[in-house]
């Protein structure tokens, strides 16, 4: 069986700086992937490379057989990613509502099956009874999960989330993850969740792939993969391996 | 009933005003035609034009998000291509009308798509510049006749329902036959643009007006759009054209291509509201008639030709500006009608 996405040595330079080198990576369908790494690994620039916001130097990357390489990022949507941004990109003059509508209107362009669609997903999401809250008055917890809730609407088969959880308190972190596991458990989606946080990613997550400098360090399931000398170097440095 | 909510006392309060105001715009132009004043029909007509050209603009301006600085350019093909099609074919001004539309969408279409790549500023200034380049265009090809213009010919009509068919009226009926034109397609502006803001296009322009790449993300063309906003503008600043070619019964370069044509409604969306459907209404009922009336009753004083109105406009903006920027809709106008109409109810309850 052929994977749901495969990223075969994806190239991505700035200049002189090589934010992504090499990197080859698989995402099967219903599976949950965790991308770790250090900060400036370019996990961010690799998901902007998978979602068309940026394109590769060199490298393919195939969606069920479909290359999306250099594919715009709306048609990327289309052929059935969806994804979140680091930094918020709600749109902050529509409603909590009109914001998921929005994504709605990709699968159907009647706007009663859209508005109706969008109701259910913001019921399922948690955010029943601020439908018509403006985005820009969310709180970040809110803003994230509506953002969540827009790409759910465009009903991608890929959901590419950049870290949906960072700048939460541990509770809503906890409830971030809880509905990052509803969403795998009751749609059926495969989700690719790029985080630095160990302790989000590593329950979650069924497989883990490790960046470092553009390049893919490791991946495996989360247990080995935290016992990796290589990776607790990468995020601690080498003074902490030898200690331990 | 007694125990209404303040949000339904609002909406009956809104359903009055509805009735109000449009019961006030049918009749507006009889006292004026009875007493003989018809140069405030002419008011009246400027009014509308501009309220219609400013809801065109609020479609790009203000849903879209992207600030078009030379809409002029398509108030122009309109008017130039209504004129040609009278003047070599005979055409009625209501078919001259339809064709404008389309060859005016047709130009925006061509010349909007390679400026969607350009974002904010950018896209302004590259409106500005297509503005700036039909000027010479406007002055100097003979096709057109260059600066002398078009002039249109007229068969007056016979009576006021005739010449609403054919845009040509007689002698006195003139101030109140274009009233009622532009009455007719101001309001169908207003229900197009309506219709507009409740359907993917109005979802999928102010995605793009608030974050562009989110916009894209969610499988949101945003060039396309950008582009289908400035055609729907396009459309309606070539209707509006056309009404005031055959108004003036001339297309000249430098009253067309005017600078008032861009500023004035950008100006009565911005006052009225940017981005709401009846923005460009209010605002052009208040700043329409100020420079009619200035211009008319400093007219032959010691102020005449000195931009009295200009000045004005400028302090209204700064006002506005300053202390209402999202505009006079924005105010809490449904709670103070909601107060008053619940005043009103129980004032004799009360006796």
């Amino acid at each position: 069986m052929t994977p749901l996405l495969q990223v075969t040595s994806c190239t991505k330079r700035f200049g002189g700086l090589v934010a992504n080198h090499d990197v080859s990576l698989t995402i099967e369908s219903r599976e949950i992937v965790g991308l770790i790494g250090p900060n400036g690994a370019g996990k961010t620039t690799l998901f902007n490379c998978i979602s068309g916001a940026l394109h590769p130097d060199g490298g393919r990357i195939v969606l069920n057989g479909v290359d999306i390489s250099r594919a715009r990022p709306e048609r990327v949507c289309r052929l059935g990613i969806a994804r979140t941004w680091q930094v918020v990109r709600s749109f902050g003059r529509m409603t909590a509502l009109e914001n998921v509508i929005c994504g709605a209107l990709r699968r159907t362009s009647r706007m009663g099956p859209a508005r109706a669609r969008a109701l259910e997903l913001l019921a399922f999401t948690g955010l029943a009874g601020k439908e018509d809250v403006m985005a820009a008055g969310l709180t970040l917890a809110d803003k994230k999960r509506l953002e969540i809730t827009r790409a759910l609407a465009t009903a991608p088969q890929l959901l590419l989330l950049d870290e949906a959880m960072s700048g939460l308190t541990p509770m809503e972190t906890a409830a971030a993850v809880e509905l990052v596991r509803r969403i795998h458990d009751e749609l059926g989606l495969a989700i690719c969740v790029v985080e630095h946080v160990m302790e989000v990613v590593m329950p979650l997550s069924h497989r883990v792939i490790v960046l470092d400098h553009g390049e893919k360090l490791t991946e495996g399931p989360p247990v080995d993969v935290a016992r990796d000398e290589r990776v607790i170097t990468a995020y601690l440095g080498d003074r902490y391996r030898a200690r331990s | 009933m007694a125990a209404s909510s303040p949000r339904a006392r609002a909406g009956r309060a809104q359903q009055v005003a509805w009735v109000v105001a449009a019961l006030a715009a049918l009749l507006y132009p009889i006292p004026f035609e009875r007493s003989g004043y018809i140069y405030y029909e002419t008011v009246g007509f400027l009014v509308l034009l501009n309220a219609m050209l400013g809801i065109g603009w609020n479609i790009i301006g203000g849903w879209a998000g992207q600030f078009d600085f030379g809409p002029n350019i398509f108030f122009a093909t309109g008017a130039y291509t209504a004129a040609l099609l009278s003047i070599h074919f005979g055409w009625n001004a209501w078919l001259g009308l339809l064709g404008a539309v389309v060859v005016s969408v047709a130009i925006c279409a061509a010349v909007t798509y390679p400026i969607t790549r350009l974002r904010g500023h950018y896209f302004a200034i590259a409106t500005v510049a297509m503005w700036m380049i039909a000027q010479p265009i406007g002055a100097t090809w003979e096709l057109i006749n260059g600066s002398r213009g078009l002039f249109i010919p007229v068969a007056p009509g016979k009576h006021l329902a005739q010449g609403m068919l054919t845009m040509e009226f007689s002698g006195r009926g003139k101030g109140l036959g274009f009233y009622y034109l532009a009455l007719f397609i101001f309001v169908l502006t207003l229900l197009g643009a309506r219709a507009v803001e409740r359907s993917k296009w109005g979802f999928y322009f102010r995605a793009v007006r608030d974050d562009q790449d989110g916009a894209e993300g969610i499988g949101i063309d945003s060039r396309l759009y950008k582009v289908i906003a400035r055609c729907l503008m396009a459309a309606v600043f070539a209707a509006g054209g056309v009404l005031y070619g055959f108004w003036a019964l001339a297309v000249l370069p430098d009253q067309v291509l005017e600078v008032n044509w861009n500023i004035l409604p950008m100006m009565a969306a911005v006052v009225g509201g940017l981005g709401r459907l009846w923005g460009p209404v209010l605002g052009s009922v208040i700043l329409i008639p100020i420079s009619q009336l200035m211009t008319a009753t400093l007219g032959a004083g010691p102020l005449a030709g000195r931009g009295i109105d200009l000045i004005i406009y400028g302090a209204i903006i700064m006002i506005i500006a300053g202390g209402r920027p999202n505009g006079l809709l924005s105010l809490p106008w449904a709670r103070w009608a909601g107060r008053l109409a619940g005043r009103r109810r129980a004032e004799p309850a009360q006796g």
